[in-house]
């Protein structure tokens, strides 16, 4: 019972992030629209709000062309591996206390290492785009994956190395021990504020927005990794990008901003507080999309290990020592 | 022997045979990183989850990607390892392995009935109780492959330092300086 009760959480956290999605790409052409003073998407229905769909449809029966030069196998595969680590990663985040979500509890799995398990999830999910490079047979794509296993490791290193910090204060891994503490003691950006601007930004370059979005630079590499797929294999990894941002607009305010907690003593609302968060920290990458350049490959290289990862490490042993000297997890 | 036994060990010898059998080096690098995601369930299975996870996010991830990621950079589209050049290595690397085999099963046949799991375990294979172990017991082993892997990583940025070491020089400005001479000659 206690599995189907599981799957069907899951099929449902999987029809909830799918239906994101597809508001994710409207919601996105719209305000974007609104930064550069354009109209954006508004034909479709209402507000234009019937687009996903059309857009659905289009995509769909457009013909599936592969490449002849390609590596059938694996770029058949690559972008399957995309997908599906990109939907994987919400599973562990809470949305709320035991019990809230009609008497059931509304996470999918509870596990006792539940960061660990988002870091092996995004590492997987990287050999989705690098693959594709690869198997499509062609100089841009080629170049774009290579760049995303570069640049990931990089920033996945000061990702990790960022979270060390709270893991030690909260003295657990698990991202409901994370937001029960911070429930108790204050949110962790307090605690954590260099930790939290660290994890912030190598997140911007984990899911490949502006400024990080060098894999697809669309000036130098034409579409990156994904210039050789169309139709279906194409959304594919379009939902895979745009699952990568709606998880960690997520993940942060679980992990620095107090996640279902409710804010300034205001009554706790579970789910709906970590919506208004989530959409806070959507809308923060839109605007830094609209509003900001693209960095050099080099330099967003040399930032990630002379900058970031130094700064993470600094602050972890700083973390460290302090927790050491006061005998324990707080 | 239980059903997961018998699937996990047919998956790990089999991926690990396509990985040392597959022409193509990227398809060998995905095999390899096959055989590490089983590894990693067997780990499951015996209640080593930390190990587990670890194992997922060091091998499988990070050190597979570079893997990958060096086989791409080298090789060109096609990654074809092509004919085989060193064909007289093969029969003294089916010996070597026959040798190998052979001191496993000796090694093992001193060891009587295998523990139940139940008292292998190590609570739930959490990282607090293995940190303890780790970081208690085992403490100079540790710090002895902590010096190994650090002489390992300093040797290795040693060996690709360039012979003298020159201040670095903006490609824009070389570029000019060589316009410059090709002008005045």
């Amino acid at each position: 019972m206690t599995y189907l009760i599981t799957a069907l959480k899951g099929l449902v956290l999987i029809l909830m992030l799918l239906f994101a999605f597809a508001y994710l790409t409207w919601a996105m052409r719209r305000v974007l629209a609104r930064f550069q003073i354009r109209l954006g998407p508004n034909r479709v229905g209402p507000l234009g709000l019937l687009q996903p769909i059309a857009d659905a449809v289009k995509a769909i029966f457009k013909e599936d062309i592969s490449v002849s030069k390609a590596d059938k196998f694996v770029y058949w595969l690559a972008p399957v591996i995309s997908f599906t680590f990109a939907l994987a990663a919400f599973a562990v985040i809470p949305l709320g206390p035991e019990g809230s979500l009609f008497g059931l509890d509304p996470w999918v799995a509870d596990l006792n290492l539940g960061v660990l398990y988002i870091f092996a999830v995004a590492e997987l999910a990287v050999y989705g785009i690098f693959l594709s490079g690869w198997a499509s047979g062609s100089k841009y794509s080629l170049l774009g994956g290579l760049r995303s296993a570069a640049g990931l490791v990089g920033y996945e290193l000061a990702l990790g190395i960022a979270l060390l910090g709270p893991v030690l204060l909260v003295g657990s891994l698990s991202l409901r021990d994370i937001v029960e503490w911070q429930g108790e003691h204050g949110w962790l950006i307090l605690w954590q504020f260099p930790a939290f601007v660290v994890y912030l930004i190598a997140a911007l370059a984990e899911m490949g927005r502006t400024p990080f979005d060098f894999v697809e630079a669309e000036q130098e590499l034409v579409g990156g990794f994904s210039t050789e797929y169309n139709s279906m294999k194409f959304v594919a990894f379009y939902m895979a990008e745009l699952l990568h941002w709606i998880t960690a607009a997520a993940l942060i305010p679980t992990l620095f901003l107090g996640g279902w907690h409710a804010p300034f003593g205001l009554p706790d609302i579970p789910i709906l507080w970590l919506f208004i968060k989530w959409a806070v920290f959507v809308f923060l990458v839109m605007w830094i999309w609209a509003s900001w350049f693209r960095t050099r490959y080099d330099v967003m290289i040399r930032f990630a290990w002379g900058v970031l990862f130094p700064v993470a490490l600094a602050w972890f042993l700083a973390t460290a020592y302090w927790v050491a000297s006061k005998g324990g997890a707080v | 022997m239980s059903a997961f036994d018998l699937i996990a060990g047919v998956l790990l010898v089999a991926s690990a045979l396509a990985a040392v059998t597959l022409k193509n080096a990227v398809h060998a690098g995905l095999a390899l990183v096959g055989n590490f995601l089983v590894l990693a369930m067997v780990y499951f299975a015996l209640e080593a989850q930390f190990l587990g996870w670890i194992q997922i996010i060091v091998y499988a991830g990070a050190v597979m990607v570079l893997f990958l990621f060096v086989i791409m950079l080298l090789y060109d589209a096609k990654a074809d390892v092509g004919v085989d050049r060193l064909r007289w290595m093969r029969p003294v690397g089916a010996a070597l392995a026959a040798v190998f085999f052979l001191a496993l099963a000796y090694a093992f046949s001193g060891v009587g009935p295998v523990n139940p799991l139940a008292d292998v375990k190590l609570a739930g294979g959490l990282p607090g109780p293995l940190g303890k172990l780790l970081y208690g017991l085992w403490l100079y082993i540790v710090l002895l492959i902590a010096v190994l892997l650090f002489v390992a990583t300093v040797s290795a940025v040693v060996l690709v330092q360039p012979q003298t070491r020159k201040a670095r020089v903006k490609p824009q400005v070389s570029e000019r300086d060589r316009e410059l001479e090709e002008v005045g000659k």
